[in-house]
């Protein structure tokens, strides 16, 4: 059709142009004649030479005019002809505009139904973009929200929330500026009062770290969202409320609604003109996590308590921590605690400079870090019933291996000589008591035994216990942790000499007692100890328990746990590191046992103390609960804030507490200072 | 002067000794239309101002500045001026070069008298008629002056011009209203005087030689004129948007939201069209503000998106038949007085059409000047309407045959 068409206007042009070249012809042929009859006229000699230049002259200005209107059609040729798509699409985002109207994001629930985000409906005053002409409007405005008048201008200039749309002003106004508005609509033309939904936290900063906060989308995240091979994913504008850490991240596919669009028609003045179909925002999906808000409020203030009782005491040092608690029979985190915490309702609306500043400054000890999952820690003496497996399955040990501490080791040689961290030495030991009693002399014999046979048996074991592995538990920012060995050794300080790169008998048993160059997270080592607990069987840790669709339709979709990891040791085994970790709760020291006799359940866990140079060691305390049928371990970790006895235990028999709800009676605090 | 009317020529029909065909086709048409009216540039001129009513019309429906009523006017206007035109025997027009001199300076001045004069878009170019509510620009009719004006000078020399002094005078005489229309200031209106100026006097017979050294000269003018512009601490010729407008025409994308933003909406229009084009009423660009000055400066952008391809380039050939049927009629008439008044018309249109239709498609930068017979404004209709009186009146008055 359209190629018939432009054929036909060819030939039509053709002809135009032939037409035109025979008219030149026979004029030319008149002109002929008549210089030939000229020619013996007396007058003849100049006017021929006269008529000839006029003629020329003409025909180059016909040449001139022809050229004109030649190149203008071959120029509309192209452009509406071979380039016209493209221009009409020009045209098209010219003349349209797409209005969006915000859904609202999901909740987040505790596992049982227990608000943890809501939203809240607030009321904010938003002007269309030409009020900005009006400086009388605007001043009244401002007089009347209370704003300084150049910060109402410049909202109301601020196109972050597109060009058409109405810009908001000021949101959370009072009912009087409400009333007042809606009483003079003559004054405020263009001003309206909309009704919004902002982030709302009912319970406070509590488990800030599971949620995580909103907050406008970032360039980068905007443009992958355009990117079209993400074409999968949400479409994105700018200015829209996004997650940004925790679940609020994790899950803002889930949460994000589908905004409502309208395409409006508009003029070149941004007046729309008219408008087509629109399509009505649906909100979210609410989340349920597994996290019990009764469990997860005592393990923050726990933490917060004892870290406030250890710098009362005088270690200033102290100023962070961390705890979870998790089902060993399906990886739920009932618990999800990370000291110092923040609140993540100053995210809501935009953080303010200074409130950023203060979350991100080395001094406050990064509060928007989740320690649980990204905080790295030497994994001290809760890694030994490890060893203890590790020592086993290598015959590097049996159960019946006895063990002589003195309180100093030179195993390595006088020179090379270690201290347990009783330096009165324990006496002789086997691989039971060497865990009750965490006696690092045992853990050097390991380790030696390891070294000498030459076998990186141990790094095996941890990590078919799952270190040096992310857990895979669904949030942001986990950190894998580190297992060393003789390569990553040779290969991280390659700049030294041979011999400082080289794996050494002090690595070795270094490695058995969890101190130097081994990182964890708390959560992993969590893991480690539900897999103890389970006998084997380890559980991927998770926080999502459901997704309940919005509008109340009823839909639920459950997550199903699954098996991160399945470790196979001997039932002996098992049984003696459980006798042993028993022991640690019942025998090693009787503060310590004061706190749990007064459970009826019976614990099983392991103290840790890792040491730094020059710091106030680090606390550790993982247990499980119950032992004859285990269905809880609950982790705990204090920055600097001294032996694990002294600090993290209390956090982890309160979290136990609130679980059983057999709150901890006891106030006896360990002197002995085990570890 | 009379010497060249009537002179040897003018007994062709009979000395060529046509054949007894020829001679039938020529009585016959004798006493046809054909015979009163030059119809191969009557035709395409009035075709041209209905389809611009047309235009108009459609206009109309979106843009408030687009008032149909007056254009009717300005077309019943320009249609009876072009009666009385043609009528008028236009080599009264030969003799009388002082007069029209004058003429033409008053004209470019008139703007300048208090009371007289209106200002739009910071340019003085109207005048408003005392005691009745017209206003019209003296620039357009001073287009129409300049024709006359160089014609008659350029004739006397009957093709050849022969001293360099003869040359010098004509090209002074010619700067006098492009001067006088360039302080106004009107660079686009003065650009066509000269442009048209500067063909008739080519067609006069000045040297090729002379004629290039001369353009040669405008450019190194111009040049320095933009460079001046550029330059700080200089007094600068170019005002600050007509420089924008050049930088623009060089790269559009300089500045979309300020001096580039006009072209840029100017070509989506024209693209946008398409082979049939949207349609009368439909035109977003054009009719919804996207395209400013749509119904005068841009009109050639507008009929391109209300009627595409199929429109654009049938506005454009009925201009090629009408300015080639005037330079036809220029190349049979033997008076160089009339070869030179129809060369200079036919140069108006081309050149007009080159600058209106160039400017929308970005191939010209952008000036305000209109598009003959299609253009919103009276004065630009009843002149280029003047212009139609013209060339029928020099067929009009062309020594009949027998």
């Amino acid at each position: 059709m359209r190629i018939v068409l432009i054929i036909v206007i060819c030939a039509l042009f053709v002809a135009f142009c032939l037409v035109l070249y025979a008219r030149r012809r026979e004029l030319r042929e008149t002109f002929k004649l008549d210089i030939g009859n000229a020619v013996p006229k007396a007058a003849g000699g100049s006017d021929t030479s006269t008529e000839t230049g006029f003629h020329r002259r003409l025909n180059g200005l016909r040449i001139f005019s022809g050229t004109i209107i030649g190149v203008l059609i071959a120029r509309l040729w192209s452009m509406q002809l071979v380039s016209s798509d493209e221009y009409s699409k020009q045209a098209e985002s010219n003349r349209t505009r797409t209005l969006t109207t915000s859904a609202p994001r999901g909740r987040i629930l505790d596992r049982n139904g227990v608000e943890l985000v809501a939203n809240r409906s607030c009321l904010a005053v938003a002007a269309e973009p030409d009020v900005v002409d009006d400086e009388v409007e605007m001043m009244l405005l401002a007089n009347l929200i209370g704003m300084p008048y150049y910060a109402v201008r410049r909202k109301i200039q601020n196109q972050n929330e597109g060009a058409q749309n109405k810009r908001t002003v000021a949101v959370d106004v009072s009912r009087r500026v409400v009333a007042f508005i809606d009483e003079h609509p003559y004054l405020f033309n263009g001003v309206a009062v909309e009704e919004r939904t902002e982030r709302l936290y009912p319970n406070g900063s509590l488990a800030a770290h599971v949620l995580g906060y909103t907050g406008t989308i970032s360039q980068e995240a905007l443009e992958w969202s355009e990117d079209p091979r993400n074409h999968e994913g949400i479409k994105y504008s700018a200015g829209d409320i996004v997650g940004q850490a925790g679940i609020e991240y994790q899950y803002e596919s889930v949460l994000q609604g589908i905004r409502g669009e309208q395409v409006v028609y508009v003029d070149a003045y941004g007046s729309v003109l008219d408008s087509s179909a629109s399509i009505d925002p649906q909100s979210g999906s609410d989340v349920v996590l597994t996290i019990d808000a009764k469990v997860q409020r005592t393990a923050e203030e726990s933490l917060a308590r004892v870290i406030n009782q250890i710098r009362a005491s005088g270690n200033k040092e102290c100023n962070a921590g961390c705890a979870v608690a998790m089902d060993v029979t399906n990886g739920e985190i009932i618990a999800l605690a990370s000291a110092p915490t923040y609140n993540p309702s100053v995210f809501t609306g935009g953080i303010s400079y200074d409130d950023w500043a203060r979350l991100s400054s080395e001094d406050s000890a990064s509060p928007l870090m989740n320690r649980v999952v990204s905080g790295l820690y030497p994994s001290a003496s809760t890694i030994k019933p490890l060893g203890v497996l590790a020592a086993l399955d290598y015959n590097i040990a049996t159960p019946e291996t006895s063990f002589y501490c003195s309180g100093f080791w030179t195993g390595f040689g006088e020179d090379a000589g270690q201290y347990c961290w009783d330096h009165y030495g324990h006496g002789g030991m086997n691989l039971q008591s060497g865990i009750t009693y965490s006696c690092d002399i045992v853990f050097y014999e390991i380790g030696k035994g390891f070294y000498v046979a030459d076998s990186e048996g141990l790094q095996e074991t941890y990590r078919n216990w799952g270190l040096g592995t992310e857990t895979g538990v669904d949030l942001p920012s986990e950190e894998p942790g580190r297992v060393p060995d003789a390569e990553w050794k040779w290969n991280y300080w390659d700049t030294s000499p041979d011999d400082v790169r080289q794996w050494q008998g002090g690595d070795s048993t270094n490695l058995s007692i969890g101190q130097g160059d081994i990182l964890v997270t708390p959560l992993q080592m969590c893991c480690v100890y539900a897999g103890l607990a389970t006998r084997g069987t380890m559980w991927k840790p998770h926080v999502l328990k459901s997704i309940r669709s919005a509008t109340g339709s009823g839909t639920v979709i459950e997550h199903s746990p699954e098996i991160n990891r399945s470790v196979t040791e001997p039932k002996t085994s098992y049984e003696l590191v459980e006798r042993g970790l028993k022991g640690v709760i019942y025998e090693e020291s009787p503060a310590q046992a004061a706190h749990f006799t007064n459970m009826v359940e019976t614990v099983a866990g392991k103290t840790g103390t890792a040491e730094r140079a020059g710091r106030e060691p680090t606390g550790w305390f993982i247990a499980f609960v119950p032992t004859d049928n285990p269905k809880y371990a609950v982790a705990s970790l204090v920055e600097q804030g001294g032996y694990g006895s002294q600090s993290a235990m209390y956090v982890v028999r309160d979290i136990m507490g609130a679980i059983y709800d057999e709150p901890d009676t006891s106030d006896a605090v360990d002197e002995t200072g085990a570890r | 002067m009379a010497a060249d009317i009537g002179s040897a020529p003018a007994q062709r029909p009979l000395t060529t000794g046509r054949s007894q065909g020829e001679a039938q086709v020529q009585r016959r048409s004798k006493t046809g239309i054909g015979q009163s009216f030059y119809l191969p540039q009557l035709v395409p001129a009035l075709l041209l101002i209905s389809f611009g009513a047309v235009v108009m019309w459609s206009a109309s429906l979106n843009i408030a500045a687009a008032d149909f009523k007056r254009h009717m006017i300005g077309i019943v206007l320009g249609l009876i001026v072009m009666w009385f035109v043609r009528s008028y025997d236009y080599r009264a027009f030969a003799n009388m070069s002082t007069a029209l001199f004058v003429f033409d300076c008053i004209l470019m001045v008139l703007p300048r008298i208090p009371g007289l004069g209106l200002s739009e878009n910071g340019i003085t170019g109207w005048v408003r008629v005392p005691f009745i509510p017209i206003s019209f620009q003296p620039s357009e009719i001073s287009k129409i002056v300049t024709i006359f004006l160089i014609s008659s000078l350029g004739a006397q020399y009957n093709g050849r011009i022969e001293t360099l002094r003869d040359y010098v005078k004509l090209c002074a005489i010619l700067c006098v209203p492009f001067l006088l229309i360039l302080v106004q200031p009107d660079l686009g209106t003065g650009l066509i005087v000269l442009v048209v100026g500067a063909s008739i006097i080519i067609v006069s017979g000045a040297k090729p030689s002379w004629v290039w050294v001369t353009i040669g000269m405008i450019v190194a003018v111009a040049a320095l004129a933009i460079a001046t512009s550029m330059m700080d601490g200089v007094p600068h010729v170019l005002k600050e948007y007509q420089l924008n407008r050049l930088i623009v025409f060089v790269d559009p994308s300089v500045d979309p939201g300020g001096s580039g933003y006009n072209l840029q909406q100017a070509k989506i229009a024209v693209g946008s069209g398409g082979l049939f084009g949207k349609g009368i009423g439909n035109a977003s660009q054009s009719g919804t503000g996207f395209l400013p000055e749509a119904q005068t400066d841009f009109v050639f952008a507008l009929l391109s998106e209300e009627f595409g391809f199929v429109g654009s380039a049938g506005v454009l050939l009925l201009f090629g038949w009408m300015i080639f049927a005037t330079i036809s009629l220029a190349q049979r008439m033997d008076s160089p007085f009339a070869k030179l008044v129809l060369a200079g018309v036919a140069t108006m249109w081309s050149f007009q059409v080159l600058q209106e239709a160039g400017m929308c498609i970005g191939i010209m930068p952008i000036t305000g000047i209109p598009l003959p017979f299609i253009s919103y404004g009276s004065t630009s209709m009843v002149i280029h309407c003047t212009a139609v009186g013209i060339v029928q009146s020099v067929w009009h008055h062309r020594t009949k045959a027998a």
